[in-house]
């Protein structure tokens, strides 16, 4: 059955499909789901007012508010937000470069899957955060240690599923488009590859996430900006409140980029049943 | 060097009919074990409907994608036309492009969105050449799949059991339809079908692969349309079924 492509591919992605569902309810629900965030800041800031919470330690949200307002009219913020972004931005796309090449080399031909997959599944399972000592010594404490860091850890989540996406295509569907009377190239680009793009896009939203974890520890050594570099400085003078405002901004940009990726999900995927579902509930 | 490549060409013109769609000569099929076919020899007419009966794990799907050309097979034992189409049992559309896309994929003309719009309205699908395959019901799925092989406009059309996953309203309202359009196009069809119903209902000619060899080739002499109530029907339906083990 044609249906079984589908579902499998269609699988690749739960996490998609209820969250949009769940947010396609009526304002009175949407507005039920910030209850409880808003709750908790309630509480914390009434607990710095009643003088339970240490503000030393924990500061009050309002503190943190005017500590985020003080940095962004001074333009730090903005500043050390774009430094952040720019490394993501190049490193993620060096390594989703990478990954994709080397995902259609490994996943288009025998040859090239016994060139690069052996390789590739070791290095796999070497924490790429191990490599830092390493990376430091060979490319000292500028950027190229960072962004090196970020294209290794990005590499492997889109090697892996776009890797797994072209060889899970429907060996049906390849059929079907050789009674067709299509090329192989022809049939790798309207059936290989858009059934593999499920895949990819997992593997990008996964991407996004290691790219972002990488950032916060490859900010700690020893930058001379970006949001790490305003969190470790903030620690040096005590200012918890900064780091707060660190963490919220690493926390807000990680939910944007997740979104973006549901986005074009949404958009690239739009032929998928779960989408279809939605559009016409 | 020629005269060794012509050998076996030559010797082939002797045994095939020149004016045949479909000829098979002494094709031998086998994975490894016994022959699943076993020197079959065969020819379909320009325009014939042939159906293909056996039991399951007959072969008859093996003859078709060989066929098809899905299947290598010795070019000496094989006269196919370029010109052929496959429905499958599932209708293996593209899920990723609009219904209309999926007919016209791979046509190689100028005005294939055209084409491809006529062939759809000829399955009664004009209203939903811009769905997405996966909301199409079973029976829209395959009429869209018929569309696709009939749009090439195919000297053969293979149909590998294409209604054996409908239900049976939808499955005969897409008999008639296959039994209309090919009326209409006349294109050589070989229907691979465990249903000796269908295949009397549909066939000029049955043929039953019994143990890997072509047991019963037989024409059907019944008037169209054809109806199960009508004379003859039960006569050739007994003996069919009896060639495949079953007493009816």
């Amino acid at each position: 059955m044609s249906g079984f492509a589908l579902q499998r591919s269609a699988s690749g992605l739960p996490a998609v499909t209820t969250a949009k569902a769940k947010g396609r309810g009526s304002w009175n629900q949407r507005l039920r789901r910030a209850y409880v965030p808003l709750g908790i800041l309630a509480i914390w800031q009434a607990g710095y007012a009643l003088g339970w919470i240490p503000s030393q330690s924990v500061p009050p949200p309002s503190a943190i508010a005017l500590a985020a307002w003080q940095l962004a009219i001074t333009g730090q913020l903005a500043d050390n937000i774009l430094v952040s972004l720019e490394r993501v931005a190049i490193g993620l796309g060096i390594g989703v470069a990478a990954g994709t090449v080397m995902a259609l080399i490994a996943g288009l031909s025998r040859l090239g899957e016994d060139s690069i997959d052996p390789t590739l599944q070791m290095l796999r399972t070497l924490p790429h955060l191990a490599l830092i000592p390493l990376m430091i010594m060979w490319f000292g404490i500028g950027e190229t240690p960072k962004l090196t860091l970020i294209a290794l850890g990005s590499l492997f989540p889109i090697y892996l599923n776009l890797f797994a996406g072209i060889r899970g295509a429907d060996r049906k569907l390849r059929e079907a488009a050789n009674t067709l009377g299509l090329s192989p190239l022809e049939t790798i680009i309207n059936v290989v590859l858009p059934a593999a793009l499920p895949n990819f896009l997992t593997g990008l939203r996964q991407a996004f996430g290691i790219a972002w974890i990488t950032l916060v520890v490859a900010e700690q050594i020893n930058a001379s900006a970006g949001i790490g570099y305003l969190v470790m400085n903030a620690r040096d003078f005590l200012r918890t409140d900064i780091i707060f405002v660190g963490l919220s901004i690493y926390a807000i940009l990680g939910l944007l980029t997740d979104q973006s990726v549901r986005l074009l999900e949404t958009t690239l995927l739009a032929w998928r049943p779960s989408f279809l579902k939605d559009a016409t509930r | 060097m020629n005269m060794i490549a012509s050998m076996p060409l030559s010797q082939s013109e002797l045994h095939s009919d020149p004016g045949a769609a479909v000829s098979v000569r002494n094709l031998t099929r086998s994975f490894g074990g016994p022959a699943i076919l076993d020197q079959i020899t065969f020819s379909i007419a320009p325009g014939e409907f042939v159906a293909l009966l056996g039991r399951s794990g007959s072969g008859k799907s093996t003859l078709l994608r060989t066929l098809a050309g899905l299947d290598p097979a010795p070019p000496e034992t094989l006269t196919v036309p370029a010109a052929r189409a496959v429905v499958f049992q599932e209708p293996r559309l593209l899920p990723w492009k609009r219904v209309w896309k999926n007919v016209a994929l791979g046509l190689r003309m100028p005005d294939a969105k055209a084409k491809a719009l006529d062939a759809l309205a000829e399955v009664e699908l004009q209203h939903r050449v811009e769905a997405w395959p996966l909301t199409l019901s079973g029976g829209e799925a395959q009429r869209a799949a018929l569309a696709r092989a009939l749009v090439r406009e195919p000297k053969l059309l293979l149909l590998d059991e294409p209604f054996a996953s409908l239900d049976a309203l939808t499955r005969m309202r897409m008999q008639a339809l296959v039994a209309s359009l090919w009326q209409a196009h006349k294109p050589a069809v070989l229907l691979v079908t465990h249903d000796v119903d269908e295949a009397l209902l549909l066939a000029d000619r049955v043929l039953v692969l019994i143990e890997g060899k072509i047991g019963i080739d037989t024409q059907i002499p019944l008037d169209r349309p054809r109806h199960a109530s009508d004379p003859g029907f039960s006569t050739l339906r007994t003996k069919l079924l009896a060639s495949l083990g079953v007493q009816g």
